[in-house]
């Protein structure tokens, strides 16, 4: 392989996350940047929510996407803009790096509720400050403006009482807060299209469209609202690069540092460059890159705004900058790293009900993805991927979340170089499975030509560049709450929120006579409900057309321009809606339970069962503990009997989602994966037959049920993997996810990193669509002692003997932190 | 010909024992008794009652086990809950075991066939063929129960599974040329080199060992040597000093690696669940002093011109 970073491809990146240990670059200026992001508050900040409310107040009676590309354009006219000490890589999202500004066009009564009952600063997690009271005081005067004008208000009034009880506002069956209250995001712009076109490119074939828009066209006012706007906005974008280009040469002046005084003449130059043409050079692809992703965030707060395959797209520059001599691998290293840094700027204030079922104050989900195969399905890898790996080695942040896609042609040297990664302990990359994910393309209607060609979005989001605006992570569902719908006639196991029925009455543990009676009241529990979920979502998808189309990032693809819609109108090739569904695992066990002590044993009656989920387990200590022992058949062991029931529920959610259409003439597509939203969920999911006091967490995306009377999976790594492949993950088109734990002596030395190696290619021969994982380190130890219920499922393996960590006594727990640290 | 085996665990993704992605098979059965022993549920030949008494629930409300219990005074009970096995009275009926549904009760040891192994062994075949790893039989001792371990052998070999023999090697050299011709690696142990101070903390005489040790040597199998270095046993320069006379002058060198384990608590709750007292009870080791000893053995070793590592891992 040509490939190479500047390091060799097997450089050790040490073993686990160490502690206040900052400067893992080469780089002094990139610790430097780094120590300073964590140094900074997150703060809020007003100035977006001023110019977007004046401007939506000066053009009240323009149409909507005018009003839109108008706000967009007072903002970038006039947000203040900075330049920070030692950067080489300028734009934020209209707030002063790592401050979160406001988008009131979204949602604002959780704004001003919280500002005035709970407040942002006084959250357990992801607090953030508001800087004084007259700020406090104006954000909810310019707040209530707002109210009536949000798409949070139009979702509102659309609802009827079926949807709405089953919903976060009532019993919490599925959740749909992200798109409810906030931007849609999570899409990868045509970054390829960006940096062989450029800014003045795209005005022109904007033009070029608007000119070829006909009256005879029926649709035509509202595209020549469309085409005005993205002109309106593409001009604007111009414009504000320029802001930054003359604040470059201006403070240029001011400065001594002869050195310093050359890198903003030349961040000065950048910006005057690529403010309407194509970047000549890999500095300045990275700087319109910065821009045209910042600006996304400006128009929106919809997150997961992804990098696309960036070793791709930014991999002519590199290679005619390196053969001409005009970059070092070593400065477009630091260029990357820079970057990587600055990735983590975007914060986005969310509300208590998100937070709650998804922590972190980062926008989130900025996926990076590299490697895999071209459009003729050859590898290819290349320097940058492997640069990649080592910028994200060495920043070791939050952002970008680097996702590594694998095939069977995969490089030795990318395979090593990702795990030594992985192993290093930081949470980066994630894994990806080509086969799967591109068959999974297939189903979306793709060609084999572009299926190829996808690339991560949010989590673990399969989605197709510049072509694709998959409403990925459209809505949570918990499927173990919905099981006690099954197990109880259409109630909640406690009564519910409303203490009657939310759903049909399909049978209760008290009726079933047989298993398949079990089997189709699931079917038909997950079909109404998805009529739920999905008639849901469908009125929050137009009430994002009418309240907020965003026609700038509608720019970057290209079939929006071609047809003239926006792309929440349906303007992209392929218009997915992706609802992912939680707590497989839990009803997996659960169902098993049932099968085994009801039907096939018959050691208990279902009445029995269901009076034990009523009384939370409290008088039903044998069940309890049988159910959470190993003589009951679960998930994740490599054994068929609970195996096939973990099938059975992730086939049905998905073949009960997948075929459904939504508005924008696309189709809905099933997700398998919760990301951390378990532990929210299960909160209040009431107690579950997989042996499940009610409030705790439910299984986590692919895992396998851990509950306080034990973890569930007790065979190892090899049968769990063998058991989550059993599924045909192509089938959940919106992605799967699958968190695996190994202890840091695991995979140590070079035998233990050969041997991560085998089992990941051994894996990913059996199809699944991705991996990823958490490296257990003497930190971690630590960790679980404190809270063991947290890491049930470590596993420490010792020559001749295994045990779970947290089931060992203190003394041998002690060794075991004492033999990690000391590398034996 | 079906044989039957009489095993306590198979353990999936065992990375130490062997090279690559292994499945280990414990077998049960022990002629030694090691003071620092960490599979104590090995050492018995035939299958034990266990009691977990942390997971037990409570005598009054389940009471499962003493419902079935043939044998009044079997179960002891000790503040309402399950203490442990008079073992004596036990019959080992294991209808405690079925009945109890916490586990708290738990079986040592079961029967089974080549063919219930090759079942659990073949779900991790992929992982073998890539990493080079295989099936690993250890215990107890394995070779106790030889006749099993060669029909178990050679079905792996036939289906082109790497095997490893982890013995204590205290039996008679026919034993082991059962297994032979389909034995790829050897793992075995010197666990002190002075015949009085073996028998006193593993029970038995090192010579068989040793001469068995020999035997090995001249065949072509591939042997791993371990020593286990415990604290006040075997860590002393003249006992190492011997261990190397032993492999430079009588194996002659046929040693692939030599493993230095440095002693680890390991195996104290199975003890317990097993009323066995735990001889390393009140060992107290100084974690950093006790490893800087084993890293001094390990140079020494080298320098002897012996490969050793610390650990189970090349590097």
């Amino acid at each position: 392989m040509n490939a190479s970073g500047t390091q060799p491809f097997d450089q050790v990146y040490d073993l686990g996350y160490q502690v206040n240990h900052l400067d893992w670059s080469p780089f002094p200026r990139v610790n430097y940047l780094k120590q300073t992001f964590l140094d900074r508050p997150y703060e809020i900040d007003l100035e977006r929510l001023k110019l977007v409310t004046s401007s939506y107040k000066k053009h009240e009676s323009q149409p909507r996407k005018i009003q839109c590309a108008y706000a967009f354009k007072n903002i970038l006219e006039n947000i203040t803009i900075y330049i920070y000490d030692q950067d080489l890589i300028l734009g934020e999202i209209a707030a002063p790096a790592k401050a979160s500004p406001i988008y009131p066009e979204f949602s604002v009564d959780w704004i001003i509720d919280e500002i005035l009952h709970s407040p942002f600063e006084e959250r357990a997690n992801d607090q953030f400050f508001i800087r004084n009271d007259s700020d406090r005081k104006e954000i909810v005067e310019l707040c209530k403006y707002w109210q009536d004008k949000t798409v949070d208000y139009f979702v509102r009034n659309k609802l009827d009482p079926s949807q709405t009880i089953g919903s976060q506002t009532g019993d919490k069956i599925f959740q749909t807060n992200v798109y409810q209250y906030a931007g849609i995001g999570h899409l990868a712009m045509d970054y390829d299209m960006l940096m062989k076109e450029g800014y003045d490119g795209l005005i022109n074939k904007t033009e070029k469209a608007f000119l070829n828009l006909s009256k005879k066209d029926p649709d035509y006012s509202n595209k020549e609202e469309f085409y005005q706007a993205v002109l309106i906005m593409l001009k604007a974008s111009k414009e504000y690069i320029r802001r930054y280009a003359d604040l470059a040469k201006a403070e240029s002046l001011n400065i001594d540092d002869e050195v310093r005084k050359a890198e903003f003449e030349q961040l000065s130059t950048n910006c005057y460059e690529i403010a309407g043409g194509v970047p000549k050079t890999f500095w300045q692809a990275l700087q319109l890159f910065n821009f045209a992703t910042t600006m996304t965030q400006i128009e929106s707060n919809g997150h997961s705004i992804s990098y696309g395959r960036m070793d791709q797209w930014l991999y002519p520059f590199y290679k005619s900058d390196i053969a001409s001599g005009n970059l070092t691998k070593a400065f477009a290293l630091e260029l990357l790293e820079v970057l990587f840094v600055k990735m983590n700027n975007p914060t986005k204030l969310k509300d208590k009900g998100t937070v709650l079922v998804r922590n972190g104050r980062g926008f989130g989900g900025e996926s990076l993805t590299i490697g895999g195969v071209d459009n003729h399905g050859q590898d290819i890898t290349n320097d940058l991927t492997m640069l990649i790996l080592e910028a994200s080695a060495h920043t070791r942040m939050m952002n970008p979340w680097v996702c590594v896609r694998m095939h069977e042609n995969t490089p030795y040297e990318l395979k090593v170089k990702a795990i030594e990664c992985i192993r290093a302990g930081y949470g980066h990359p994630k894994l990806f499975n080509d086969e799967p994910t591109i068959k999974a393309m297939l189903r979306k209607g793709m060609s084999l030509y572009e299926a190829r060609n996808y690339a991560v979005v949010g989590c673990v989001e399969p989605s197709l560049p510049g072509k694709e605006f998959g409403w990925h992570d459209a809505a949570y569902i918990n499927t173990a709450k919905m099981l006690e719908l099954v197990w109880n006639a259409g109630q909640c196991i406690d009564g519910g929120v409303f203490q009657k029925p939310i759903a049909p009455n399909t049978g209760s543990l008290e009726t079933y006579k047989n298993f398949d009676e079990v089997l189709e009241s699931v079917k038909q529990q997950l079909d109404y409900w998805c009529d739920q979920i999905c008639s849901t979502l469908n009125i929050i998808d137009h009430a994002h057309r009418e309240c907020k189309p965003t026609p700038y990032v509608s720019a970057f693809f290209e079939d929006c321009i071609v047809s003239g819609k926006d792309l929440t109108e349906g303007g992209a090739k392929y218009n997915g809606t992706g609802p992912q569904a939680s707590g497989i695992a839990t009803c997996a066990d659960s169902l098993s339970t049932v099968k085994q002590l009801v039907f096939d044993e018959k050691k208990y009656t279902g009445a029995e069962l269901l009076q034990a989920l009523k009384d939370n387990w409290q008088g039903h200590e044998k069940l309890y503990a049988l159910v959470n022992s190993s003589k009951v058949h679960h998930y994740g062991n490599d054994d068929d009997y609970a195996d096939n029931l973990f099938k059975f529920m992730f086939e049905e959610y998905c073949n009960h989602v997948n075929h459904r259409e939504n508005p924008r003439g696309g189709k809905y597509s099933p997700g398998v994966y919760s990301v951390n939203a378990n532990v929210g969920m299960g909160m209040f999911t009431n107690a579950s037959l997989d042996g499940r006091f009610k409030g705790e967490a439910i299984s986590d995306n692919m895992g396998p049920v851990h509950t306080y009377g034990g973890s569930h999976d007790i065979n190892g790594p090899t049968a769990l993997a063998n058991s989550v492949a059993k599924v045909d993950h192509s089938l959940a088109s919106n992605g799967t996810l699958l968190n695996l734990r190994f202890p840091q002596e695991a995979v140590s030395g070079k035998t233990g990193r050969d041997n991560l190696v085998y089992f990941i290619e051994e894996y990913m021969s059996m199809n699944p669509m991705h991996v990823q994982f958490n490296i257990m380190d003497a930190k971690t130890m630590r960790a679980a002692q404190k809270n063991p219920e947290n890491y049930k499922d470590m596993l420490v393996r010792v020559a001749g003997y295994s045990a779970y960590f947290v089931e060992l006594g203190k003394p041998l727990q002690k060794d075991l932190i004492q033999r990690t640290e000391l590398h034996f | 010909m079906s044989q039957t085996g009489i095993i306590f665990n198979i353990q999936h993704f065992t990375i130490h024992d062997g090279p690559g992605i292994r499945t280990e098979i414990f077998f049960k059965g022990c002629p030694l008794h090691c003071h620092w022993c960490s599979n104590p549920e090995g050492i018995a030949c035939h299958m034990e009652v266990a009691v977990n008494r942390k997971k037990c629930i409570s005598r009054k409300n389940c009471g499962e086990c003493e419902t079935v219990c043939p044998q009044p005074g079997a179960l002891v009970f000790s503040r309402g809950k399950l203490h442990s096995i008079n073992r004596e009275k036990c019959i080992r009926c294991l209808q405690c075991v079925n009945a109890c549904p916490s586990e708290a009760l738990s079986q040592y040891g079961k029967e089974v066939s080549v063919e219930d192994c090759m079942k659990e062994i073949r779900k991790d075949l992929g992982y073998y063929k890539r990493s080079g790893g295989g099936i690993t039989v250890s215990g107890g001792e394995p070779l106790l129960q030889s006749d099993f371990v060669a029909e178990l052998f050679k079905t792996c070999k036939a289906e082109g599974i790497h095997t490893c023999c982890e013995s204590s090697l205290y039996l008679d050299w026919s034993q082991v040329e059962k297994i032979l011709p389909y034995t790829d690696l050897f793992i075995s142990d010197i666990k002190h080199m002075d015949p009085r101070l073996h028998k006193n903390f593993t029970g038995v005489n090192n010579k068989l060992i040793l001469e068995n040790l020999v035997k090995l040597s001249q065949t072509d199998t591939e042997l791993i040597l371990r020593i286990p270095i415990i604290p006040n046993v075997n860590e002393n320069m003249i006992n190492i000093e011997a261990t190397a006379d032993f492999i430079l002058n009588k194996l002659h060198g046929h040693v692939k690696t030599l493993q230095l384990l440095s002693f680890m608590r390991l195996g104290e709750d199975k003890y317990s669940s097993l009323n066995m007292p735990y001889n390393m009870k009140d060992v107290k080791i100084n974690r950093t002093a006790f490893q800087s000893v084993v890293t001094k053995i390990a140079t020494y070793m080298n320098l002897r011109g012996i490969h050793c590592i610390i650990g189970t891992k090349e590097y």
